[in-house]
């Protein structure tokens, strides 16, 4: 299960306002949903991933944008991303 | 002129002269116009189409090399880059964006001389099964407007059914290509992991989606897989097919064939006259030599489970790029505090989208990993080793495609558990990379039911012949608009 506490912790870390005021019941209804996965009986199950060979990445080089790239943000100056101030 | 044609009927009219792709194209945007303001298939149309056919028809009549599509109208799912194109992920964080380059499969495509007629809706970042979660609205069922078309490739199977397009190109990460045909009676193509190139399709799921057509007929299915699979070095997960031809000897039939009925799909819960249907299409598949014999995958059972948690974290890392600074719409940053400025921005997401990017925070989080997403593996693994083990058996898998017939718009949209276990038949094999069909099969009530038919990796071909043995049987009437 989440609690309300954790549920807020999680949106600040991932920079989300939390102004929908459906969302906790909601987020919880979903969370206990997966509670099933503790019946599944799959403690001593191993995990695999999918391996993928470094021969199988193209090469590393730089390949030039054949467009100024940077026009399609909203906000640059120069060749440098526009950002709010951090501090 | 008739345009409710197949693919290859309509490649094998334009080749013969007996139509235009002008005259053909003209007309699709005629319907488009005739229908869409009721079934809100499209979120952008292609302005340039009928120049690209007049284009396309002048390269017929001089002679030149054409490729295979000879101006077919296409619709693409819209969270599929088309260069200088909208693509918006029916998404308001999206409305402006403009594609600075082609997906694979559009590259593919394009050199084939296909038009992209327009873009299609979907859930927002395709996150849903109704279309109901697309910021600009729902699309609807052709065959009852009061009733969701499916999703989250909802306005690709729309556009499918009421003749708005030939063929589309959707995206399934947990039936998102198969439940919406299912829903509105076409076919749809989730292949095998890795045969087609995700190079261009905004990432919801990486792991586990796939490109995926949605035609007509199983053959405009193969048609359309012969034109987009093979390796591409932009995307490292892609799988060599060898040039394979899925139309060859797709008539080869499914004699001898052993064919597994997963218990576990349709057992509690499903609709009496998807589970007669299911019955109805394995006595005909029994009828065409093939023998049939239960199994069970017990994992099934948590299979929607560990999909969601698996999704929703892998969502919760590729929706963190919307930042609004590199991708977004026009929001100034002056006055404003870094995270401050994200927090508001990300409030152009949708509501479905803000709770799975939170869900995605939570279950890899430390001190949940363990009970949510490291088990959600787990399970994803054991349910790989079942199928595997099937397929040591059985030659394919059939399943009703959606145990459920589709429900009215607004019916499900305030309960997501059961919403989720609509999936409980598609996201196996999403999770396993298995290649699965949705075949029309029949209609209920006015609405369609489909059925699944699931195949070993790198068998896309075998289930192609199995699905279009099994369509032979079938005869459908046409869908009332």
């Amino acid at each position: 299960m989440i609690s309300k506490k954790e549920l807020e912790h999680v949106a600040k870390l991932m920079r989300i306002e939390l102004d929908d005021p459906t969302i906790y019941s909601r987020i919880e209804k979903m969370i206990g949903y997966f509670d099933i996965l503790d019946s599944a009986g799959v403690e001593s199950e191993e995990i695999s991933f999918r391996e993928i060979p470094l021969a199988n990445l193209r090469e590393d080089k730089h390949i030039p944008f054949d467009e100024k790239l940077i026009e399609k943000l909203n906000h640059y100056k120069g060749t440098y991303v526009r950002a709010p101030k951090m501090v | 002129m008739n345009i409710k044609i197949s693919a290859l009927q309509f490649a094998r009219e334009v080749k013969s002269g007996n139509i235009s792709a002008e005259d053909f194209i003209a007309k699709t945007i005629e319907q488009i116009k005739n229908v869409d303001d009721k079934l809100h298939a499209f979120l952008s149309l292609n302005n340039d189409a009928i120049e690209q056919a007049k284009n396309i028809d002048k390269k017929i009549k001089s002679g030149k090399k054409v490729g295979q599509c000879l101006g077919m109208p296409i619709s693409i799912k819209d969270n599929i880059c088309i260069k200088d194109t909208k693509t918006t992920c029916a998404s308001k964080m999206l409305e402006d964006f403009i594609a600075p380059y082609d997906a694979t499969v559009i590259t593919k495509l394009k050199q084939q001389d296909a038009i992209f007629i327009g873009k299609v809706n979907l859930d927002e970042f395709a996150m849903g099964l109704t279309t109901e979660f697309s910021a600009y609205g729902p699309s609807k069922n052709p065959w009852n407007t009061d009733y969701v078309p499916g999703g989250s490739s909802g306005g690709s199977a729309v556009s499918v059914s009421a003749f708005e397009c030939v063929a589309s190109l959707g995206s399934d990460t947990g039936g998102s290509v198969r439940n919406p045909a299912s829903f509105c009676s076409t076919v749809g193509y989730k292949p095998t992991y890795g045969l087609i190139s995700r190079y261009g399709l905004i990432s919801y799921a990486n792991s586990i989606e796939q490109i995926g057509p949605l035609t007509r007929t199983v053959e405009d299915a193969a048609f359309m897989l012969n034109l987009i699979t093979g390796i591409d070095p932009y995307d490292n997960t892609t799988v060599d097919n060898h040039g394979e031809d899925y139309l060859k000897d797709i008539d080869s039939g499914i004699e001898g064939k052993k064919i597994g009925i997963i218990k576990e799909m349709i057992g509690d819960g499903i609709d009496p006259s998807v589970l007669s249907a299911t019955k109805d299409a394995i006595s005909k598949l029994e009828g065409l030599g093939a023998t049939c014999e239960e199994i069970s995958l017990d994992m099934v059972k948590y299979s929607v489970a560990a999909y969601y948690t698996i999704t929703a974290t892998e969502a919760g890392s590729n929706l963190a790029r919307y930042d609004n600074l590199r991708y977004g719409y026009d929001f100034s940053v002056e006055g404003y505090e870094f995270n401050s400025y994200i927090e508001k921005a990300r409030k152009k997401f949708g509501p479905e989208v803000t709770r799975r990017m939170i869900l995605g925070g939570f279950v890899p989080s430390a001190g949940h990993a363990g009970k949510y997403f490291l088990k959600a593996l787990k399970v994803k693994n054991k349910l790989t080793r079942q199928i595997d083990e099937a397929f040591k058996k059985f030659d394919l898998l059939v399943s009703p495609t959606v145990p459920i017939l589709p429900f009215k718009i607004g019916e499900k949209i305030d309960d997501p558990i059961a919403l989720f276990l609509v999936d409980i038949n598609t996201v196996t094999a999403n999770l396993t990379g298995k290649p699965a069909i949705s075949i029309p099969y029949a209609i209920s009530n006015g609405l369609p039911i489909g059925i699944q038919l699931i195949a070993n990796s790198m068998d896309d071909k075998l289930l192609l012949q199995a699905a279009h043995a099994l369509e032979k049987t079938v005869k459908l009437p046409e869908v009332p608009i």
